[in-house]
This record gives structure tokens, C-alpha cells and sequence, in this order.
């Protein structure tokens, strides 16, 4: 079992569409928090609540030490493909860890990450990787 | 080049009228060389200035013309560096009116963002596969119907982090995937090009 605690942790990142939008995301709303938006520096983690772990549910992939933290929390998100470093706060909930257990993601400079347990805004996802890209291994940390 | 040297240089070179190799000013503006740069932290809370979302309501010569999805003006200035993405790398000439697109750049003084990357129609898309036709995948996307047409040469599967193949054939109805793809606008289908498959 994989316990996060309150240490600097490995994991998937991909991202997702809020607010205002177009296309297939024209519906999706401000997200849980009320405050998300694809051009802000936001992102959606999968334990800001009990309603959102029922969800969301990393335990299913042995990701147990997530700790549970609120709308407007930081967090400082770094690609191990490029050490790119982004800050975000979380402005929803996701994403849904348990639909992809296991998956794994690798840079071409061999490091990885597997679980997918931050969403980050396209603005978010655009300062630290190409989009088409979808998904990159990251290092999730609540330090600066 | 720092971010402050390269804002720098692109406003002398844009607003001065000269010829910009890349909106990155020095060298490649390939994706991965773009977003290595250090960037400063900026206010999560505020939107990012150095970029733009919204769809294209105007083409005036290298300048696209859009209108954010909150309804906000921009002008994107793409260079002859700019990486450009519409179901696959492409060139500017690829971008028409009506296309949504997420920009990023550099925000210029006069208001103009000089793009590093733009990508045209791009989604990301977590889905439910309902079913599969010949060239066609039936998605859920939170209770919506979504169209995916499979692109000859362009689409690939990844299924369990395996390298990308083109062969679609281990996709099952039933299971969750993820799907970059290009919407065709005004519409509820894409192109699709990758499909990472949770099989």
C-alpha cells in the first residue's frame, strides 16, 4: 500500500476542462468548489471530501494516505519528464483514480509515475507539458 | 533566457515590427522545450495571462482573432516557431474560424499573446465505451453522447501503458478510456487520437 501522508508523492497527472467552455466541455460547469476555470492555475484532487473520495476512490488502487484537503488548497506540481513546475490550488474534485488502477506513465528519460491522482487545468497542464500529451508522471507536494 | 529577457525581446521584435523566428525567441519552440523553461509562480487564483481558450472568430494574417468562452477578446500572434496541434502537429494554415483552441505564449504590452503552442479543437475526454463500429466508437461522457471517428494512419490505442499501436481491436464496450481527440466543431463528434484504454 502506498501511504502519501504529508510527504512530497509520486503520481499521474492529466487535465480537464472548467468554467467556460467549448465544445464536448460546454456543460461541465465551475466544479465542485464553484471556482474552477480552464484558464486558471487550478487543479481537482480526488480527497476533498467524503462525497468526492466515495468517487473518486484511490484506496481501490492502494493509494490509502491521501490526505483530505479543502477548495483553495496549494499545491506545487512538478513533470518528471522536464522538472517544469507549476503552482495550483484546488478548485474541484478528481480525478476518478479508481477507473484507470495501476496505469503508468514514463518520460523518454525513463522516470515514472503510476495512479492518476491530480487534474489540472488546461492553463495548469500547458505551463509544464504539451496538452496532446494527456497525461504526465508528476511530483505532487503541499511544500514550496 | 529568462522570462523577463524573453518578454523583453518579444515585445521589441512584435510591436517593433521585426521578424520573429519563435515566439520563444531562441531556438526550438517544440512543446517539450517550451514548457522546460523555468516560469515564474503566478496567483493560482487569477487567470494565467500568458494564456488564452476560446474559439476563432477571425484570421488576419498571422494574427488569430478569438473569443473566449467567458466571452473576453484575444489577439494570438502565431510566429513561424509556433508549435501548432489540430489532431496531430500541423501549420498555421490548419487554424479556420470556428475552431476552439487552448493557447499559450508570451502576453505582450499591447495585449497581443505571442504563442509559444496552440492547440486547435483539442479534448480530453474521460469516457465510457458504449460501442464500436468499423471506424467509429461510441463514447459516454457524463451522460452525453460523443461520436469518435477513427483517423487512418492517426489514431492509436494505449492499453495498460503499453506503447501507442494502431490497432484498436483490444477496445471493449463497457470499459472507461481516455481520448485525445479533435472535436469537429459544433458538432458531438472528434477525431481521435490517442485512446488510452483502462482494459
Amino acid at each position: 500500500m502506498a501511504s502519501e501522508v504529508d510527504a512530497p508523492f509520486y503520481g499521474e497527472s492529466t487535465w480537464f476542462c472548467c468554467g467556460n467552455a467549448w465544445g464536448p466541455c460546454g456543460g461541465t460547469g465551475h466544479g465542485a468548489c464553484g471556482t474552477c476555470n480552464s484558464g486558471s492555475l487550478q487543479c481537482a484532487w480526488p480527497n476533498t471530501s467524503d462525497a468526492c473520495y466515495a468517487i473518486t476512490r484511490p484506496d481501490r488502487c492502494g493509494r490509502t494516505g491521501l490526505l483530505r484537503w479543502g477548495c483553495g488548497h496549494t499545491f506545487y506540481i512538478t513533470s518528471r519528464c522536464n522538472n517544469a513546475r507549476v503552482t495550483v490550488r484546488i478548485a474541484d474534485c478528481g480525478p476518478q483514480t479508481d477507473l484507470f488502477c495501476g496505469e503508468r506513465d514514463c518520460c523518454s528519460n525513463g522516470l515514472c509515475a503510476r495512479d492518476r491522482l491530480m487534474d489540472l487545468t488546461p492553463a495548469a497542464f500547458s505551463r509544464i507539458a504539451s496538452l496532446s500529451a494527456g497525461k504526465i508522471p508528476v511530483l505532487i507536494s503541499s511544500t514550496a | 533566457m529568462t522570462d523577463i529577457d524573453r518578454r523583453r525581446f518579444l515585445n521589441t521584435a512584435v510591436l517593433g515590427g521585426a521578424t520573429v523566428v519563435g515566439a520563444t525567441a531562441l531556438g526550438s519552440v517544440a512543446p517539450e522545450a517550451a514548457f522546460a523553461d523555468v516560469q515564474p509562480d503566478l496567483d493560482p487564483s487569477a487567470p494565467d495571462p500568458d494564456f488564452a481558450e476560446g474559439r476563432i472568430t477571425g484570421i488576419n494574417g498571422s494574427m488569430l482573432l478569438v473569443t473566449g468562452s467567458d466571452k473576453s477578446l484575444h489577439r494570438i500572434y502565431v510566429t513561424s516557431g509556433t508549435s501548432i496541434w489540430k489532431l496531430r502537429p500541423t501549420g498555421a494554415d490548419a487554424a479556420q474560424v470556428g475552431d476552439g483552441l487552448y493557447a499559450r505564449g508570451v502576453l505582450l504590452d499591447d495585449g497581443t499573446l505571442a504563442a509559444d503552442a496552440v492547440w486547435l479543437n483539442i479534448v480530453n475526454l474521460t469516457v465510457l465505451i458504449t460501442s464500436i463500429g468499423k471506424d467509429v466508437i461510441h463514447f459516454d461522457h457524463h451522460g452525453d453522447r460523443v461520436v469518435g471517428h477513427v483517423v487512418l494512419g492517426t489514431t492509436a490505442a494505449v492499453y495498460n501503458s503499453t506503447p501507442p499501436v494502431s490497432d484498436l481491436t483490444q477496445l471493449k464496450v463497457g470499459y472507461h478510456a481516455q481520448v485525445i481527440g479533435a472535436w469537429r466543431p459544433d458538432t458531438n463528434e472528434v477525431d481521435l487520437a490517442t485512446v488510452y484504454s483502462a482494459a
